[in-house]
């Protein structure tokens, strides 16, 4: 009491203790603006170089930057069977199983696993559509998956880009059908992992969430960017008379009009990741296409157009796979385009059953798509399985 | 014992300074202008995907999307100086399916007075619309291919129409940009701009701190309307590779546009 009242009434003892007072506060105010020193958790930033002429927009999380590490591990998970929780020889599952490298991170049509190229799940449950090729998605801005389901706006905080599709992944009765929390018991259990872990996320504890993160990370350095068309547009190389009557044909209404979904030299992704009703069929019944997320009824039908990179190493084609090679596609939309009440504004020839080309202009038309194949994108070897995993076993 | 006091009563004056001054907006002689965008068909907001619609040359007719450019804005005094922005970062897109597009913050420093008018190109024009303009999506997806002349769509306008006889709904994309002129051997002699200078003739004046809010309205149906009819079933769904339909749709386009101004 007698100190109170000698702070009330001294003011020379006021004085300095304000001045105490506003030091101590700026210095924890300072203190407080410094992030915690974690000594151990120093990851690498890994930076996209945005190729030549591609878009500078990437759909990378705030909450999931890119590390050197993140990268490293996403990538050991990615080819790791034991991601399935499941450690039985024949019971082992991981992304690789179905995305394979060389057929463009997809299963591939003449894989003995996966007949005709449509794959199934661990538990032998088929997939719902065919599968989509991994290339490029750090510039997928528009949603992931066919119907573009996985989506940065979707409400549902699961839903919303790569790092849940490995969730989903993991769980779907289709795919690993399995149990997050024996993968991530099992992981964690594995001598390796728990040290990449604190290397990439500053913990050794395994989470599903940071398995999601890593193997995001590594999907988003899967970059297909050094076709002979991606040549030829920096002046690396010239086309032939056949490609170049064929990039005509893809490039024009009256001819193959390909490039309002597809893209073209303006947008090298070569898709523009929207979706169309592209005049397949007059009935409808999948209950997992476009409007299945819009509930417009203009969206009845409608599937992504995924890009034309690498395209002709992955089949079969069409969110159903019912097209087996690139000369049924063309025929499709040459002359067996059908209309219904959804068919996309886009597909102007409807009209005529599709864009009339002749045998020639077909097979110019191939011959520019063939342009799109990346031999550097199907056999770089930092995409490729690691030679052992972090446990030595291979 | 006063210096102690002065110097607790500085640091005071100072925070407090600090404090008002980050938080007090800076008054300079300067305004805002706002441009906003809307799309109307016969003085009603369109509706999209619904046949609803019948144009001059009695198509029936719906709108899907909309996707454009707009460049080059100039204030205009009654003295015939301008205020110029034509600069490449000063282009808008927008389009119908991203409502984020339709609100532009144009500029916060634009120096207040009496103004007669407002012209801008609709579409981008010959210097600046090169392959390589823009670096993001969707703005890339407007490109324009290399062998019909390069650069970008001016627009997408994207619906379906009724043939005369007909009762299936068929797809038309009113794609403007560069234009071709060909030889008889279907080779290209050479190329046309169609982009056009839109002016919006109404005076205005621009106070001190003042924001100023101008809605730019297309009214969609003028662009099948004046002064050349427009009709699908003459000149088609896909115009692209089609010179004489682009000029009409560049002759009429003067007429589409609208504006509303408000003030705060």
């Amino acid at each position: 009491m007698k100190g109170l009242l000698r702070l009330a009434t001294n003011p020379k003892s006021v004085s300095i203790r304000m001045i105490r007072f506003i030091c101590v506060l700026s210095v924890l105010l300072i203190g407080g603006c410094k992030k915690e020193k974690e000594s151990s958790y120093t990851p690498t930033p890994y930076v996209i170089q945005i190729p030549k002429f591609f878009p500078s927009n990437l759909n990378i999380p705030s909450d999931n930057p890119m590390t050197v590490e993140g990268i490293a591990l996403g990538r050991y998970l990615f080819y790791d069977g034991r991601l399935s929780g499941r450690t039985s020889p024949d019971s082992l599952m991981s992304c690789c199983t179905c995305h394979i490298q060389e057929y463009s991170f997809t299963c591939g049509i003449n894989n003995p696993s996966f007949p005709g190229g449509m794959p199934h799940g661990l538990t032998g449950i088929p997939t719902p559509h065919a599968m989509m090729p991994m290339i490029n998605l750090a510039w997928n801005n528009n949603g992931y998956l066919w119907n573009g389901m996985i989506r940065t706006d979707n409400p549902d905080s699961h839903r919303r880009n790569i790092e849940d599709l490995v969730w989903m992944g993991i769980t779907a009765p289709h795919e690993m059908h399995g149990d997050t929390n024996r993968t991530v018991a099992l992981i964690q259990s594995i001598p390796g992992y728990p040290e990449l872990f604190k290397k990439a996320f500053g913990s050794d504890k395994v989470t599903m969430k940071n398995i999601g993160k890593a193997i995001a990370q590594f999907i988003r350095t899967l970059i297909s960017s050094n076709s002979r068309f991606d040549k030829y547009l920096r002046g690396e190389t010239q086309l032939s008379e056949q490609e170049l009557s064929g990039f005509e044909i893809f490039t024009t209404e009256n001819g193959g009009d390909c490039f309002h979904c597809h893209g073209e030299s303006g947008n090298p992704l070569f898709t523009t990741n929207l979706f169309y009703n592209n005049g397949k069929d007059t009935v409808f019944t999948d209950t997992r296409d476009r409007y299945s997320v819009t509930r417009k009824t203009v969206n009845i039908g409608a599937y992504k157009a995924p890009t034309l990179r690498n395209v002709e190493v992955r089949g079969p084609y069409m969110h159903d796979g019912r097209y087996k090679t690139l000369d049924e596609v063309i025929d499709f939309y040459s002359e067996k385009v059908v209309w219904s009440p959804y068919i996309d504004p886009l597909m102007h020839h409807v009209a005529t059953g599709g864009v009339r080309l002749t045998s020639k202009q077909k097979s110019d038309l191939k011959a520019f798509i063939h342009t799109l194949r990346d031999d550097e994108f199907l056999t770089n070897p930092d995409f490729a399985k690691p030679a052992t995993f972090p446990d030595g076993s291979k | 014992m006063i210096r102690i006091k002065f110097l607790i009563s500085s640091l005071l004056l100072a925070f407090t300074g600090i404090f008002l001054f980050s938080c007090t907006k800076n008054n300079s002689d300067s305004s805002t202008i706002v441009f906003t965008f809307s799309h109307t068909v016969d003085g009603q907001p369109v509706q999209f995907d619904t046949i609803k619609y019948i144009n001059a040359a009695g198509n029936q007719y719906s709108v899907s999307n909309i996707q454009y450019f707009v460049s080059d804005f100039k204030f205009w005094k009654h003295d015939g100086t301008q205020l110029n922005y034509t600069n490449p970062q000063d282009i808008h897109y927008v389009d119908t399916d991203i409502p984020g597009t339709f609100t532009w913050n144009f500029s916060n420093n634009i120096i207040p007075g009496d103004y007669d008018s407002i012209t801008f190109n609709f579409g981008i024009d010959t210097l600046k619309n090169k392959p390589g303009l823009f670096s993001t999506t969707p703005e890339m997806d407007m490109s324009w291919p290399m062998m019909m002349g390069g650069g970008y769509h001016y627009m997408k306008l994207n619906g379906k129409w009724i043939p005369a006889g007909g009762t299936e709904a068929l797809p038309f994309g009113v794609h403007l940009g560069i234009g071709q002129v060909y030889n008889a051997d279907s080779t290209i002699n050479h190329y046309v701009q169609n982009y056009f200078v839109v002016k919006l003739d109404k005076s205005f004046t621009i106070l001190n701190g003042q924001t100023k809010t101008f809605n730019i309205n297309m009214n969609i149906e003028k662009w099948f309307k004046y002064p050349y009819v427009y009709n699908f079933d003459v000149y088609g769904g896909s115009i692209m590779g089609n010179q004489e339909a682009q000029n009409i749709f560049k002759k009429n386009g003067k007429f589409v546009f609208s504006e509303s101004i408000s003030s705060r």
